[in-house]
C-alpha cells in the first residue's frame, strides 16, 4: 500500500542495503614497477576501483592503504613509493581517471629516482583483478533516530561499507547516504555535518560504525531531554 | 540445514545466498569430479550439496569412472599442471577424451549449470548442452608444463568461465576467469564446537599432556611441510619456555615417500618424551579438531603448500597460528594481525616464544583470526561464490547486479 503513496523525503524510511563483490581476474598481472604502471594506466576502471576504494572492505588491518601500495612495500621492499601511494587519497579524486593519474604519477616520479627497481618474485607478482558486486537490501528500515541506531548496531559492516564508503562513488554530491538521509528525512542537518566531517580514509568501516554510533547516541539523548523525557 | 549457519556465518552472505538461491530456485546444478571420498573436493561438496538441497536448488554430484591407465594419466597432467615435468602422448591423451566419451553416455549432463572438478573430466565440455559450464580447478597452474597447459586449455576454451582458489592461478584461458578460494565447514566434525570433556577425552587417550603449552602441527608427513624444522624450532623454544610439540598426521601407507619422512621424524625427535608423533587413522576430523583446540600455539611451517586449509582450521579454532610464507597461507595469515608468517627456524621458534611469553596478544590475535575466517573462508561464503558465478553468467548483468 505504501508504494501507492507518494512518499516525500522527509517521510522517507532509511533502507540499509548492502554490497557483496566477487573476484574476477583480469589476466593481467606486473612483475615490477615499469609494468605496474603500464598495466595501471591501462587497466579497466572496475580494476583500479577494485584495488583502492573496495580496499576498505578489507578492514586496514594490512599496512598501507591500497593493494598496489601493500604490493610495492611488502612484495617489492619500496618501501618509500609505498608511503607514497597509500598518501593517495581515493576520496579526494572525482573520477577513476583521477586516481589512476595520480597513481601514474607517483609511479613516475618515483622511477626517475630509482630507475631500476627490483622484480617481484615468481609468484608474487601484483595480479590486476576486477570485481562483480551484488547490491541488495538487508531487510531494515528505520524511521527514526532511534531505529537507525539500533539498525546501525546490527548491520553486516558491507552495509557500512556500501553506504558510507561506496556512496561517495554513487552519489553526485560525493557525500555519504546516512548524513544525507538524517538531513533530507530527519532534518538533522548539524548531526549530518558532524558525520561528513568523518574522513572516511582514516578509519576502519568498525571504526565508522562507533563514531557515527556515538554520535547519534548524543542526539537521541539531547532530543529526549529536550522533551522532558529524562529527569 | 542453512538455518544452522544463523549466528555463525556473517548475515550478509547467507542473505545474499538465499537471494540468489531464490533467483535460482528449482534449476539444476551438477557437480562433477572423479572421486567419492578422499581429498579437498569431495570433503567439501559432501557438505555442500545438502546445502544447496536445502536453498531449494536441484544439486547433483557425479562421479567419472576408469580404469588404471586413466588415472595414471591424469595424475600426470595433475603433476604437470602444477610444474612438474611429464610426458603425455597422444594416445594417453585419445584415452582421456575416450574414457569422458564413455562417461557422458552414462551420465545425465542435463542441467542448468554444471562445474566440472579438476582436470580428469574436463573433456567432458564437449558433451555439453546449451547451459552454464564451468571449470573449477583446484589446482596450483601458476607454472604449468606448457604442452599439457595447451591440450587442457583446449578444453577449457568450450566453458563458460573458470575458476581458480587464488588470483596468481588465473591468466592462462580465454574464457572468464573468477578467484574463489575453498572454504571450511564450522559445522562439521573437524570445526564444530566441542565440549571440554571430549576434548579431554582426545587428550588423554592420545597421551597428550595437558600441564604445558602444547605446540601443534596437523599435516602429512611430507618433506614440504617441514616436520624437521618444526622440531629444531620446538628445541629451540624448550631451552626457555616449558613446552610439548605435536605432530600429527595420517599414515601414508601407499606413498614410500611419506613413511620415509615419518622414519626421519621419528629419528629426529629422538625419543623426546615431549615430542609426541602421532599417526591418526584416516577420518580422524574429531580428535585433530580437539587437539588443534588444546593447542597454545599452531604451526603450519609449509615451504611449500597448496592453499593449506589446516591453517583456517586452526585459526577458526581461535588460535594464534604461524605459517610458512608459502602457497596461500599468506592469503589467511595476515602477518602481525591474523598471525604470523614466517621464512625460517628461527623466525618460527622466535613467534613461538613471543606467543607464550605474551598471553593477552595470543588471545588477541586468535580472536582476529577466527573473525578473519568468519569473514572470508567459512563454506557459506563459498556457495554464495559460486552461485554468484552462476547468476553472473546467466544474466550477462554487467559489473554491478542490483537483487
Amino acid at each position: 500500500m505504501m508504494d501507492e503513496v507518494e512518499i516525500t523525503d522527509k517521510e522517507r524510511p532509511f533502507e540499509f542495503r548492502q554490497c557483496i563483490s566477487i573476484i574476477k581476474s583480469t589476466g593481467k598481472k606486473a612483475a615490477n614497477l615499469m609494468e605496474l604502471r603500464e598495466v595501471i594506466a591501462a587497466v579497466s576502471d572496475d580494476s583500479i576501483f577494485h584495488h583502492t576504494y573496495q580496499y576498505f572492505l578489507k578492514e586496514h588491518i594490512l599496512e598501507y592503504t591500497n593493494d598496489f601500495a601493500q604490493w610495492a612495500g611488502e612484495s617489492l621492499e619500496e618501501r618509500a613509493l609505498a608511503e607514497q601511494l597509500s598518501n593517495i587519497d581515493p576520496y579526494s579524486c572525482k573520477t577513476i581517471s583521477d586516481l589512476r593519474a595520480a597513481l601514474v604519477d607517483v609511479i613516475d616520479s618515483y622511477l626517475e629516482s630509482f630507475p631500476e627497481p627490483r622484480d617481484a618474485l615468481p609468484g608474487d607478482e601484483f595480479f590486476f583483478n576486477e570485481t562483480v558486486t551484488f547490491v541488495f537490501p538487508v531487510g531494515v528500515r528505520a524511521k527514526n533516530l532511534a531505529e537507525f541506531l539500533i539498525a546501525l548496531r546490527f548491520i553486516d559492516r558491507g552495509c557500512i561499507y556500501y553506504h558510507f564508503y561506496e556512496a561517495r562513488m554513487r552519489v553526485t554530491a560525493g557525500t555519504d547516504d546516512f548524513s544525507r538521509w538524517l538531513e533530507d528525512s530527519l532534518l538533522k542537518t548539524e548531526l549530518a555535518k558532524k558525520i561528513r566531517a568523518i574522513d572516511p580514509f582514516m578509519h576502519t568501516t568498525e571504526e565508522i560504525r562507533t563514531h557515527i554510533s556515538g554520535m547519534i547516541m548524543e542526539e537521541v539523548s539531547s532530543d529526549m531531554e529536550m522533551a522532558g523525557v529524562r529527569s | 540445514m542453512i538455518e544452522s549457519y544463523t549466528g555463525i556465518a556473517p548475515k550478509g552472505d547467507l542473505l545474499l545466498l538465499r537471494k540468489l538461491a531464490d533467483s535460482l530456485a528449482g534449476k539444476t546444478f551438477l557437480h562433477v569430479n572423479s572421486t567419492r571420498e578422499g581429498g579437498g573436493v569431495a570433503e567439501i561438496l559432501q557438505r555442500m550439496i545438502p546445502i544447496m538441497l536445502s536453498l531449494g536448488i536441484k544439486a547433483r554430484w557425479e562421479i567419472i569412472t576408469g580404469d588404471d591407465r586413466f588415472f595414471d594419466m591424469t595424475k600426470k597432467v595433475h603433476n604437470a599442471l602444477q610444474g612438474n615435468t611429464e610426458f603425455i602422448d597422444n594416445e594417453m591423451w585419445e584415452h582421456h577424451f575416450r574414457i569422458n566419451e564413455a562417461n557422458a553416455a552414462g551420465m545425465d549432463l542435463d542441467a542448468d549449470a554444471v562445474l566440472i572438478h579438476d582436470p580428469q573430466p574436463v573433456p567432458l565440455v564437449t558433451f555439453r548442452k546449451e547451459s552454464v559450464w564451468i571449470w573449477r580447478c583446484h589446482i596450483d597452474v601458476s607454472n604449468p608444463q606448457q604442452d599439457v597447459v595447451k591440450r587442457i586449455g583446449e578444453y577449457a576454451a568450450k566453458f563458460d568461465a573458470a575458476i581458480y582458489s587464488v588470483s596468481r592461478f588465473a591468466g592462462a584461458l580465454s574464457v572468464n576467469e573468477f578467484i574463489i578460494p575453498p572454504s571450511i565447514d564450522p559445522l562439521s566434525n573437524k570445526n564444530r564446537d566441542l565440549s571440554n570433556d571430549e576434548i579431554a577425552e582426545t587428550a588423554d587417550r592420545l597421551g597428550i599432556p595437558r600441564d604445558r603449552p602444547v605446540i601443534l602441527q596437523v599435516s602429512r608427513f611430507d618433506k614440504f611441510k617441514d616436520p624437521t624444522g618444526v622440531i629444531m624450532a620446538y628445541r629451540m623454544v624448550k631451552k626457555y619456555n616449558d613446552c610439548v610439540l605435536v605432530l600429527a598426521g595420517s599414515p601414508a601407507a601407499d606413498d614410500p615417500e611419506g613413511t620415509e619422512v615419518l622414519n626421519e621424524v621419528r629419528e629426529f625427535a629422538s625419543n623426546d618424551p615431549d615430542i609426541h608423533i602421532l599417526l591418526l587413522p584416516p577420518f580422524s576430523d574429531k580428535d585433530i579438531n580437539a587437539l588443534q583446540r588444546m593447542a597454545t600455539v599452531i604451526l603450519q611451517k609449509s615451504l611449500k603448500e597448496g592453499f593449506g586449509l589446516t591453517v583456517a582450521e586452526g585459526m577458526w579454532k581461535g588460535k594464534p597460528v604461524i605459517g610458512g610464507a608459502a602457497g596461500g597461507i599468506p592469503l589467511q595469515i595476515v602477518h602481525g594481525a591474523t598471525g604470523f608468517l614466517v621464512h625460517s627456524i628461527e623466525g618460527t621458534a622466535f613467534r613461538i616464544r613471543q606467543l607464550l611469553n605474551n598471553t593477552p596478544m595470543a588471545q588477541q590475535m586468535g580472536e582476529r583470526a577466527r573473525e578473519y575466517v568468519r569473514q572470508n573462508f567459512l563454506i557459506t561464503r563459498q556457495i554464495r561464490d559460486y552461485l554468484a558465478v552462476w547468476h553472473t553468467l546467466s544474466s550477462q548483468g554487467g559489473s554491478l547486479i542490483e537483487l
